[in-house]
């Protein structure tokens, strides 16, 4: 029997996609690069998918598990010609508000089980900006950040549990809602783990309450170096932040020009900072944060008055990669990170590279954490900008790795950071990570080819090989 | 034993040490100073397939399977501050650092590690390695949240990287997190990157004579015990002051954080934090306890063993999806008692991954769940 005919036993006609006009938009995420799909398939249980994952194997044909498809590390575009398995029918969301827990699809938007878990005064603290558009199944994928994981951490922090559809076709709850779940804490290696590992069909996650108070500040400033110190010096201080963005004129003007969320557009930076929690605390600390902007010659600093303009800083910062369209038709957006120490001096270089190359880089990105996203918008009909873009990238990566950071801070290696693994990692590092990854998915069924650069796995099991042994 | 105690203290002659007070007496005892030298001792243990029990601080050699050690590897030497950067709210420690010594050199810049607050002689590599957690993970999270970056040295003698120095990091897969908890299973946990919070201004704790259902907006810290309930504030002055008013009941400047419960045997209960308040009225009068609600757990003391009464108490709190957990006892309870009760699912996976990094089992072999 065919494989589409196998998964139509299994799922219905309706929930397996095989016409290439159906199957096309599948083959890409919200990156630039496109991969071959064979058929798609939208399983709503996980016992649909332990079905999927048996006939795949059968057939050797490798996975791809896919949410709503946001990505830019092209972690969702097949390598080689595979089965997609869609998680967007799994949408169940089952709250324990005593405990401050719920269990989630892979499915559920981000956006919306923070809405559906609202009127208990709970929230889902990861908020990226795509989570009106990206899936919890996702977010788990790629260990996903946001602008408020400053204070609350990143996906990883508030997963409690992953059910788990394995290589072997088993069902594994990983993790649970008591504390310190006895064993190795194999959720957290699941987490972040880009699909590679298995198919997480849900995901039993952390609700934090909503805080009390808010305040939302606004700081301009003539120069993006002031605006990095004030970042380094409000952490100095003693104060973490909710969330603590930055970005600059070019990406200012074109978020004015889209949503007119009253940024300065004369400013060479602007940072927005917000601090939440007791009514007590939040206006002693929005003061502080107020000082040391001014003593960074700080321009002008200012404090929402009310939840819409706080809701209108917010839009603005969380629409800028769609204000981009405006400036160029095509953009390529980095992820990288740096102690935050060292953000003014990887800034200057970031402008220093983007002069060079002769291209547009805007820049909007979490400060608070050292976590850079430098945009660069280019119009890519022209002859040559293509390289153009690829080089600059390849040395911004390269700037971040030599002042002491990493290749990526929340959008994952997937397919586009996968071949410069060996910058932060040695082969024995490397090595250990491929183990790993074939202690779960032995004959690499799901995600193959991302995350570790081909030749990972490159000692024999037991001991290292010695230097200058060819295998 | 004789031979192959000579014949080991000749191979790794520059590694030897002096016996630790506590640990088995018949042991090789070795201290290295360098990963490097931790790796080539890792290395020739598992050559001969020699079974290693890594001793730091000794605090936490309560938990989990008992381990009958050819080698007892002590972290003792490695116990360098490596890098600690004020700004980045990063620090980078070896495994043999204590805890007590690191937290007192953050607080020099009112910065902290979240790590467990009376954790005596522990050392940083064995809270880590037991991932163990202190009060304030009811704001901070557990130990793990912290874990930022990890050198292992692996059961057969590799030095792995996982992770970085940075606070927000999705560069491969995250073997820092795997460490918290591994108790060894991965190898030596020789180096941590760990992420730092600042120290608040302002610190308080106030007495409560009875549980509430509610203590505010996300207190630093909660511990009920039997015959008090103590909330740990923190911030700036105003909100701690705010605070205090409207939780009532007496107060002190400080934290001021409870001993570890008294008794001859302790125990962990772990539940669901909506089901600890039943699980807790439902242990013998006789026990003691330090519940905190939020998070689910309670660290339990009592004096007398009864098998029947402890096994029940653990059925009752496994059919509810928890644990309960021996984590210091006299030799004779592990040998009646399994420490961790019923293993999780998951366990061929979890050999499989373990295989991966320790492939002759050496270090701390059965000290996990199922005798992993």
């Amino acid at each position: 029997m065919t494989l589409v005919r196998e998964l139509q036993n299994v799922l219905g006609a309706g929930r397996v996609l095989a016409d290439p006009l159906r199957t096309h938009v599948y083959g890409k995420d919200a990156g630039i690069r496109r991969g071959e799909v064979v058929a798609v398939a939208l399983p709503a249980t996980a016992g649909e998918v332990v079905e999927v994952v048996k006939i795949a194997a059968r057939h050797s044909i490798p996975i791809v598990p896919r949410g709503a498809g946001t990505g830019l590390a092209g972690g969702t575009v097949p390598v080689s010609p595979s089965l997609i398995v869609s998680t967007t029918r799994m949408t169940g969301i089952e709250a324990d508000v005593a405990s401050r827990t719920a269990w989630v699809g892979a499915g559920v938007f981000n956006l919306d089980l923070s809405h559906h878990t609202s009127p208990y005064g709970l929230h889902f603290a990861p908020d990226p900006s795509s989570q009106a558009a990206c899936t919890i199944g996702g977010n788990v994928a790629n260990n996903s950040g946001g602008p408020h994981c400053l204070a609350e951490g990143t996906t990883v922090n508030h997963v409690l549990a992953v059910e788990l559809v394995t290589a072997a076709g088993e069902i594994l709850v990983l993790g649970g809602d008591a504390p310190d779940p006895i064993g190795l804490d194999l959720r957290g290696i699941v987490v972040g783990s880009e699909g590679t590992l298995g198919i997480v069909t849900r995901a039993l996650v952390k609700l934090t309450p909503n805080p009390p108070a808010v305040r939302t500040l606004l700081a301009a400033y003539d120069s993006v170096e002031d605006a990095a110190a004030t970042v380094s010096g409000i952490i100095g201080a003693g104060v973490v932040p909710a969330a603590l963005e930055m970005m600059d004129q070019m990406m200012t003007t074109a978020v004015e020009r889209f949503v007119g969320a009253g940024f300065p557009t004369d400013a060479a930076a602007v940072l927005l900072a917000e601090v939440t929690g007791h009514p007590a605390a939040v206006d002693a600390e929005a003061e502080l944060v107020r000082q040391v902007a001014e003593s960074n010659r700080a321009t002008h600093v200012r404090v929402a008055v009310d939840e819409a303009e706080r809701a209108l800083l917010w839009k603005g910062r969380k629409a800028a990669f769609g204000a981009v369209a405006q400036t160029a038709p095509d953009y390529y957006l980095h992820d990288t990170v740096v102690p935050r120490t060292k953000l003014v001096e990887v800034m200057a270089k970031v402008y220093e590279i983007a002069a060079r190359y002769d291209l547009v880089m805007m820049n909007v990105f979490h400060a608070g954490d050292g976590n850079l996203h430098p945009l660069m918008a280019f119009d890519a009909s022209q002859e040559g900008v293509l390289e153009r873009v690829q080089a600059a990238a390849d040395e911004l990566v390269t700037v971040c790795v030599e002042a002491g950071g990493s290749l990526s801070g929340e959008h994952g290696i997937g397919l586009e950071k996968r071949d410069l693994m060996p910058l932060v990692f040695t082969e024995v590092d490397l090595d250990a990570q491929a183990r790993l990854a074939e202690a779960f998915d032995p004959d690499r069924l799901f995600n193959p080819d991302k995350v570790l650069p081909a030749g990972s796995r490159c000692f024999d099991i037991g001991r290292p090989v010695p230097e200058g042994t060819w295998i | 034993m004789t031979s192959v105690r000579s014949a080991l203290q000749q191979r790794l002659a520059g590694h030897l040490s002096d016996p630790i007070e506590g640990a088995p007496e018949d042991a090789v005892f070795v201290a290295p100073a360098t990963l490097e030298g931790a790796a080539e001792v890792l290395a020739t243990a598992s050559r001969y397939a020699l079974p290693v029990l890594v001793w730091g601080g000794g605090t936490h050699q309560g938990i989990g399977g008992r381990v009958d050690p050819v080698l007892v590897l002590s972290t003792a030497r490695l116990n360098a501050i490596v890098d600690w950067q004020p700004d980045d709210l990063t620090v980078v420690v070896e495994a043999g650092v204590g805890v007590a010594d690191l937290e007192a050199r953050l607080g020099e810049r009112r910065q902290t590690a979240v790590l467990p607050e009376t954790s005596g002689d522990a050392t940083v590599g064995g809270v880590v390695a037991a991932g163990v957690s202190g009060f304030r993970r009811l704001r901070y999270g557990p130990t793990r949240d912290r874990m930022l970056e990890v050198d292992l040295i692996t059961g057969d003698g590799r030095v792995v990287r996982g992770g970085g120095r940075v606070v927000k990091n999705v560069t491969g897969y995250d073997l820092p997190r795997l460490a918290a908890g591994s108790f060894g299973s991965l190898g030596l946990i020789g180096r941590v990157c760990l992420k730092l919070w600042p120290l608040p201004e302002a610190r308080r704790t106030v007495t409560l004579t009875e549980r509430r259902p509610e203590y505010g907006y996300r207190p630093l810290a909660v511990v009920e015990e039997r015959e008090q309930v103590q909330v740990y504030l923190a911030g700036t002055l105003a909100e701690v002051e705010a605070r205090t008013a409207e939780l009532g009941g007496t107060y002190q400047e400080g934290w001021q954080w409870p001993d570890p419960p008294s008794g001859s045997i302790t125990l962990s209960l772990r539940v669901a934090p909506r089901l600890l308040r039943d699980a807790l009225d439902e242990l013998p009068k006789s026990w003691t306890y330090q519940a905190l609600p939020g998070v689910g757990e309670a660290r339990v003391g009592l004096d007398k063993f009864e098998l029947r009464t402890v096994s029940e108490i653990r059925h009752r709190v496994e059919k509810q999806g928890g644990a309960l957990v021996l984590t210091s006892a006299p030799a004779a309870v592990y040998a009646t008692f399994d420490p961790w009760g019923t293993p999780p699912p998951g366990m061929d996976l979890q050999r499989r991954v373990v295989a991966r990094f320790d492939p002759d089992r050496i270090v701390n072999p059965g000290r996990l769940p199922g005798g992993l």
